[in-house]
Parts: C-alpha cells; structure tokens; sequence
C-alpha cells in the first residue's frame, strides 16, 4: 500500500461535490434495492448517460455506492413484506420477515442496517490490506474449484430444507434444470427454448425472484385479505434490543469476512456469501431451531456477508480490469466509456483514483448507516398501508422491474406463470429459496463441471487436485453431514423428553 | 360511480389514438425523434456504442431531433432487430458481424440482406494470449503443436463459440492447415472470465478481443503472441500481426449500424452525410480511444460491399469451425 | 381440495416426464462429445422424478388431513381475485407495447384496486392509481431514462 497516494484519495473523497454523490448514490442504491427486479445494475446502467459529463473518478464513486447502497436496500423489501429485491437479499427473508411478523419490524431493519455497516466496514478494511493477495487467491479458482464451490452453496441450500427435505429437494431439482435452458455454452446447442429468441439467453433468475416472492406473496395475502384486522399492526421500536445485539455481534463479525471472501471470486457474488454465512451460523448456532423464526442473528449474518461481498467485488474489477458480477460488469463499460481502465495498471498509473474509491466505500458506508437508520421510521410506515391498497401496488412494482430487465413484454407471462406457481408452493408449504438459488448457481454449476472434465481429460481427479478444492469438498461433506448429525442429537434429546412426558405430541 | 372510470378511460384511449395518428405528415427527413435500437441490455459493448453515437450527434448538434436508444436485448441481438424490422426509416440498430452468424449459424431467419447497411463505425482487433511463462513464443510455436495433437492445448474462449473471437483462431487454424473443428475449446461466460481463467494458468492460450488482454500484457502478466490487425497497433507495436508472420489473415471485429428494410436514397444520403462528419469529431475519436477501438468508417455503399464480402467469409469460416454439419 | 392437494406432486411428475423427454431430444453437439449437454438436464429429470413420486406417496397418505391455505384459497371471493389478479396480468402483458406503459398500468393498477379496494373507496383508488402511474412513469421514463413503450 502506498502512503501518500493513500492520503490523496482520501482527501478526493472528501471533496464535497464526491460527497454528496457519494450520498446520491447511497439512497438512489437503497432505492432501488428496495424495489423487486430493479437492482444496482439497472440503476448503474441507466445512469451511464448522466456520467458522460462527469468526472470519472466522481462517476465510479457514484457507481460503486449505489451498488453497495442496493444491499442495504434489498433487505428492506425482503424483512417488510417478503420480497427479497434482489438474489443477495434472498436469505434476509429468513428471519427478517419472520421478526416483522412478530411486530419487531423496526428491530430488524435497524439490526440489518448495523450488520450491513459492519460488514461493509470490515471489508473496506480487508480492501485496503488484502486486496493483492485476495486477486492472485481469486486466480487459483478455476473450473473445478467453482464447481465445487457451487456444490459447497447448494449443500447449505439442502440443509435448509431440514424437516422437508423431499419438497426441498424438489424445489432445488426444479430451479437447477430451469437453470439448463437457453444456450448451452459449451457446444452453442440450444436447450428448451421452443425457439422463442427470448429465452435462449437463459430465465432470468431475477423474473423467478419476482414471480414466486413479490407475485407469489401478493397472490398468498389475496387468501386472507378480506379477514384482514382493522388494528394497527405492531412494528417494534426503531432500534434494537441488548438481547437482540448480544446475539448478532459474533454472527455479523464472522460473516464479514466470509462474504468479503465469496464477494472478491468472480461469479460468485452476494447471492452465495449470504446463503452460506446464514447456513453456517445456523450450524453453529446453540438454537438452531430459532433460525427461521425470527432469529436476529439469522438476519445480520447474511446482511453483513452480502454488504462485504460487493465490497469484495471490487477487488477483481480494479486490479485486475475483470468484473465478478452482472453490476461490476456494467461498471466496467461505464468506465471505458470516461477512458478510465481499471485493471492491473490502475495501481500504477492513477492510484489517486483507485484509493478515492476505497475511502469512498468508508465514507459511503457512514452515509449509509444513517440514511438506513432514518429510513426505519419511515419504512415502517409501509406495514400501517391498508394491504388491499399495498398489494395492488407491490403487483406493478414486480411488473415494471420485470420489464427493466430485458424490455420484453415476454417475461410478464413468466413471471406470472412464476407467480400463480409461487402460490401453489407456499400453500403446499414448499421452501422457495432453494428453487431461486438453484437457479442462480445451476448454470455456472454445470459449465464448470464440464469444463474441469475437458481439461483433465474426463478424469474426476481435478476435483481433488489443489488445496482449495480439498478445502471446499470438504466443507461441502461436512455441512451435508450436520443435519444427521443434527437429527441425530434431536432425536435424543426427544427420547429423553418422550420419557420424561411419556406421551410426545 | 363505476361510469365516472369507465369514461374517464374511454376519454384517455381518445387521446392515445389522437396522439399517435398525429404525427408523420411531413416530407424533410427526419420528420419526427430519431431512434436507435441497441439490440443489448444497457451497459452492454452494443448498448456503449448507441449512447456514444448518441452522445456525439447530439452534443455536437449534427443532428437537430431527439435521439433515443432504446434497449430491445435478447437473442444475440435477434429480439433487437426484429424490432427494427418492424420501424420505419427513423429507427436504426447498431449491429456487428452476429447480424451474418446468427444466420449463418441456423439460430435465426433473418438475414442481413433484410436490413438497409447505413455504415460501419468502429473495429477492434483479436488477439492470441499465453500466460508470460508459457513455453510457446511464437504464434507459429503455439500453431505447431496443436498441429501435432489438438487436444492437448486448452484454449479459452468467451461468451460463446461462433462469435469473433471463436472464428479469428478458427481462420488462424485453417491458414496454418489445422482441421478448426479438432481445436480444444472450454467455453467462458465472459471474455473477462476467458482473462482470469489464462492469468490462473487454467487455459494454455485465449483467443479474445485484443482490449481485454492489453493492460494485462502492459503490466507483464500475459504475453500476447498475435494480433488481427492489418498494422501494428498503437502502444504495443512490439506485439506482431498474423500477416507480420506470414499467417494471410486480417479479422476485425466491426461494429455498424443498420435501418429498417426499403430506406430511400434520400434517407440513406442523410445518414452518410451526418455520420461521416460524426467519426471526423474530436469526441468520436476520444471515444475510440477511451474503448480501444479503431476508427473503421465505411459509408453505405462500402459497407453494403464490405458486408457481401463477410457474409461470405464467415460461411466458410462457421462450415471450417465444424459448428454445423 | 384433495385435487388441489396433488396437484402438485403430478405437476411435479408430469413436468420431469417432459423435461426428461425433451432432454433426449435435444440436438447432438456438433463439437466435442455430442451428448455433452443432455447428461445434466437428463440427470436432473431422473433425479427428480423419483422426487416427485415419493412426495406423490406422501400427498397420498395425508390427503385427508386439512390444509387451511387451500380451505382458505377456495373461499369464498379468494378464486375470484386470485384469477383476476392474473387475468388482468395476462391483459396488461398483451396491451403494454400496443397502448403504452401509462395507460395500461392505469388500466391495470385502476381495474384491481376496484376489484380488490372495492368500489365504495373510488376516490382512494383513482388518487393511488393516478400518482402512482404517474409518478412511476415519471421516476423511470424521464429521470432514469428507460426506454418505457
């Protein structure tokens, strides 16, 4: 690290033009975030044209909050009413809706907003110190390596589905062979397309997302919208607990720099950091049957993973010049177009520029905190709108950021097809994570597969072949192996219990 | 009450028709906002270049209307183009040579014969990455021992076999009298991807677009055996061509714009004129800069020519790939 | 409800048969091993529906056992809105590139709030209607710049 270009970001940084779009930036992010289907990279793409008179390092300030602003925003939507904003977002719906639920809405959107902080924080840190190293270890991860990586995510989606495993299992087959269709990459065969031009590019898991969540909760509430109360619905206080923060301190330190971690592979992304932070707290945890009852830990673990992860991303777009995600992608375009390249030569020529954009991440995440804190009162507000207004509403909402992403009244029919789909799951009681989660790693999973299989010749010993596979197989056993061992323990301890009442119910 | 809505609706479907229906009654060209449909969702390299057209027309003031991009992604630029199939003459779409593949490759029924050429704006050129300890130092080395068994060089490619980047090697191959269809590709996501992958020593050699690989070999962490272009280019003027190498092969990776089909000459002529005083402006030629492109105007007569000529390339070239039977 | 209940499990069954189908059907590859891309999808089929049919087994046995979302689902206006709310989905997606994006969504953000507000709080719906068509159209057409029908 380099002392004085150090210094000289920062004070760039602190230039009151970059701060206010630092805080542009932030609450567009938190916007956006919020909404299902619009996410940071639509947000960042439609603004390219308002960069075109900026300065680019005002412009990749101005990107960069609002993409790490979207996941202080997803988990609103996903702790309010459901309706994870975007994949990273998926797993604060746990117990984020859950704890609204039980009338500690405010709790929540306060505990998640000091987990994305802190989790944001640790990583700007580890940014600042780490980000050489982590490149290089991002390099080692090749075919074999994601692959197993994305095993690894979908061992902690199964472990999910403790106590339904069948209708989890389902649920996850399901999303993973909609994940085959579109354009096989490795041949150019096209698979299940019924040649609509549309679909060979793939279902977008964004539309998926919208459909079963936003689509599908509106459709589940129409069952009991007219038996609605007319009292005023509980919604906690606008700050949390002692309680509540004694038990999410640890989660949110530990998942911090796990989803800084996931967050620097390219591919990776938020979506896998919060999902396997929530999985591993829930296998450590001392009340694991909590989880998904409005635990609080369960919610700041993976707001403060997805927050560090796309702090995390940025490591690769700037050393490197690769993006790790579809936002970083877009981000990468806009800042060709101004004639600044990240890559392994930004570091070299224009440290200044790459140090503002680190201290910006500090400053941003300041902003962020206390926008998000501001916000709770407010936000909490959305729960008093009488639902057969709010629903209606959520109904256009999940339309237009259908439409943001890819301009075709096509996918309306999909995500209605999504919608009426999510219903029929959540009546039956199905778990909805691990169809969406399947889907956004099935793709990659089986790519990878089959690319390690090319250049080992077919031979299943690339999977064993390096360390971090070594590391990553066995991650993947073990946390397959815990829900046995889990039941296994329970059961015991219902043995013990079925003895001493005699009669279990 | 339930009228009041029902009329208040009927009265607002009056003033749509009303609106549309107004419009169009002029002869001068353009006679309303002018359109251009890039076929990629925003941010995208197609996307890029409509808002950087875009941004020089109307900033420079060349021309006087409205312009909109308008994002109509999908189907390697298909769902775009069909959408400008069905425009009239102020409607264009930025295109490049998946306008000949897509066809080419079975995966649409359009062709680009359909569509009226307005002009070819801007190229890159390809190039043949190694990792900078790679044993190969020569694209002629790197030739030989494909030559001698094809599958045990991996070579990485991205977003998908049939493009440009894919095809490039695919001619290098043939030139150098290697069967294209024994090549060993793995197929990336991204051509970023196709980078991490070769600077991770997972692939032997990438094939990809020469901006993609060149900080990366300024900064020593690739080497670059060969690039397409006709002369050397500008800041890496060590890096030899293929001709330089006595490979017969120059292969760019163009981008263009198209209009519906059946334009008159007066609307082409416009386009010509405004578009050859656009790639003379300072901004467009800071914009090729700032991409790493080269400037590649061809008016519409050159480009209709220019087209008939790749269309007949990459039959050859997709029919050598072994893509289809 | 009991139709209902299996729904499900069938649809489950019904939609690996075809997928499974479908994957043997898919084009050879014209490089590389041809079968490549089918393993995957054919695997997948396989697996799940075996998965299907035990979870069909398990509809069976509990089939007389009450579920009250389904109860819920089928009483009383609860089909109607159900179907509307896609009905008029359907509509929207039909009319959005014809009419344009703000008179569909006022049509369709109007014709639920009736249908769901209920007529009798018109002056609610028609102003959330309105400023939300409006604001939205705004917020995304001329602020943001999406290209909006």
């Amino acid at each position: 690290m380099d002392g004085s270009s150090f210094m000289e970001g920062l004070f760039i940084s602190l230039e009151p033009m970059n701060i206010l779009w630092i805080i542009i930036g932030g609450f567009l992010g938190t916007i956006v975030g919020m909404l299902p289907g619009l996410g940071p990279a639509t947000a960042v793409a439609v603004l390219i044209p308002v960069t075109f008179g900026m300065e680019p390092v005002s412009a990749i300030i101005l990107m960069a909050a609002i993409y790490y602003g979207a996941m202080y925003g997803g988990s609103r939507s996903s702790i309010l009413i459901n309706t994870p904003g975007d994949g990273s977002a998926i797993a604060a719906t746990f117990d984020g809706y859950p704890m609204a639920k039980k009338g500690q809405a405010g709790e929540a959107l306060a505990i998640s907003a000091v987990a994305s902080f802190i989790g944001g924080l640790i990583a700007v840190v580890g940014f600042i110190f780490l980000a050489e190293p982590l490149a290089n270890f991002a390099l080692e991860f090749g075919p074999a390596e994601y692959f197993l990586l994305m095993l690894l995510t979908l061992s902690a989606i199964v472990a999910l589905s403790i106590g339904k495993m069948v209708k989890g299992f389902l649920a996850m087959m399901l999303g993973l062979t909609l994940s085959t269709v579109g354009i096989d990459t490795q041949t150019g065969v096209y698979r299940f397309t019924m040649d609509i031009p549309h679909l060979s590019e793939g279902i977008d898991f964004l539309i998926v997302i919208i459909g079963v969540y936003a689509i599908g909760e509106v459709l589940y509430n129409l069952l009991t919208i007219d038996q609605e109360k007319k009292e005023k619905k509980k919604v906690g206080k606008v700050w949390f607990t002692k309680e509540q923060w004694k038990r999410s301190k640890w989660p949110i330190l530990r998942s911090g720099p796990i989803g800084f971690l996931i967050g620097v592979l390219p591919g990776a992304g938020g979506s896998i950091a919060s999902m396997i932070s929530y999985t591993t707290e829930k296998q450590i945890s001392k009340k694991p049957e909590e989880f998904g009852e409005g635990a609080p830990e369960g919610l700041a673990a993976p707001e403060s993973a997805n927050n560090a992860a796309s702090v995390g991303a940025m490591i690769p777009l700037l050393t490197m010049g690769i993006p790790g995600s579809g936002t970083t992608a877009v981000m990468l375009g806009a800042l060709i177009m101004l004639g600044l390249r990240p890559g392994p030569l930004l570091f070299e020529q224009q440290p200044e520029t790459a140090w503002a954009l680190v201290n910006s991440m500090f400053i941003g995440n300041i902003a962020l905190i206390i926008i998000n804190i501001l916000l709770v009162g407010l936000l909490v507000k959305i729960l008093d709108t009488p639902a057969k207004v709010l629903y209606p509403i959520i109904v256009l909402l999940a339309f237009i950021g259908t439409y943001t992403l890819s301009y075709s009244t096509i996918d309306f029919f999909l995500l209605l097809i999504f919608g009426f789909f999510g219903l029929f799951l959540k009546v039956m009681d199905f778990p909805l994570a691990p169809l969406v989660l399947a889907l956004i790693v099935g793709g990659e999973m089986e790519q990878n597969f089959r690319k390690a299989l090319l250049s080992s010749d077919g031979s299943l010993d690339i999977f064993f072949s390096s360390g971090v596979s070594i590391v990553l197989f066995a991650l993947t056993v073990a946390s397959l192996l815990y829900p046995l061992i889990f039941k296994f323990f329970k059961r015991r301890n219902q043995a013990k219990k079925t003895d001493r009442i005699s009669k279990s119910s | 009450m339930r009228k009041f809505g029902m009329i208040a609706i009927l009265f607002l479907l009056l003033f749509m028709t009303a609106c549309s229906s107004g419009a169009s009654s002029s002869d001068e060209y353009p006679s309303k906002n002018l359109e251009i449909v890039a076929p990629a969702s925003p941010g995208g390299g197609w996307d890029l270049t409509a808002r950087s057209v875009e941004n020089v027309l109307s900033g420079q003031s060349l021309v006087e209307e409205n312009i909109n991009v308008v994002n109509k992604p999908g189907g390697g630029g298909e769902v775009g183009w069909k959408y400008l199939e069905s425009k009239d003459s102020h409607s264009l779409a930025i295109n490049s040579s998946l306008v000949l593949t897509n066809n080419l490759l079975g995966q649409s029924e359009m062709t680009y014969e359909g569509f009226t050429p307005i002009a070819t704006l801007a190229t890159e050129w390809q190039s043949l990455a190694v990792p900078p300890d790679s044993e190969y130092e020569s694209s002629k080395e790197l030739l030989e021992a494909i030559k001698e068994d094809p599958a045990s060089i991996k070579i990485g490619v991205g977003p998908g076999l049939g493009n440009d980047d894919h095809l490039s090697l695919v001619q290098a191959a043939s030139e150098f009298g290697i069967d294209p269809s024994q090549l060993n590709f793995l197929v990336y996501e991204g051509g970023g991807d196709v980078v991490t992958a070769l600077l991770g020593g997972h692939v032997d050699a990438v094939t990809t677009s020469l901006s993609e690989v060149k900080d990366q070999y300024l900064a020593d962490k690739l080497n670059i055996l060969a690039v397409s272009s006709d002369k050397p280019v500008e800041g890496i003027e060590d890096v030899p061509t293929w001709t330089d190498q006595g490979i017969d092969l120059v292969f760019p990776h163009w981008r263009g714009i198209m209009g519906p089909p059946d334009m008159t000459e007066e609307e082409i002529a416009y386009w010509d004129e405004k578009l050859s005083e656009m790639v003379e402006t300072e901004e467009w030629q800071e914009v090729l800069e700032n991409n790493d492109w080269e400037g590649f105007y061809k008016n519409s007569e050159e480009t209709k020519a220019f087209m008939d000529e790749q269309h007949n390339l990459y039959k050859t070239l997709i029919e050598d790939s072994g893509l289809i039977k | 409800m009991k139709a209902i209940k299996l729904s499900v499990p069938i649809f489950f069954i019904l939609f690996s048969a075809v997928f499974l189908i479908a994957s043997f059907n898919l084009p050879k590859a014209s490089l590389g091993n041809p079968n490549a891309p089918i393993y995957f999808p054919a695997g997948l089929s396989i697996i799940m529906l075996i998965f299907s049919i035990i979870y069909l087994f398990q509809e069976l046995k509990k089939l007389d056992k009450e579920n009250k979302y389904i109860k819920q689902m089928l009483s009383g206006r609860t089909p109607k809105l159900i179907g509307f709310t896609i009905l008029l989905g359907v509509i929207y997606a039909f009319v959005f590139d014809r009419i344009g994006f703000l008179y569909s969504t006022i049509l369709y953000l109007g014709g639920l709030l009736f249908y769901i507000n209920g007529i009798k709080k018109w002056l609610v719906n028609i102003i959330v209607t309105v400023a939300f068509s409006f604001l939205s159209w705004y917020a995304f057409s001329v602020l943001l710049g999406v290209s909006l029908p």
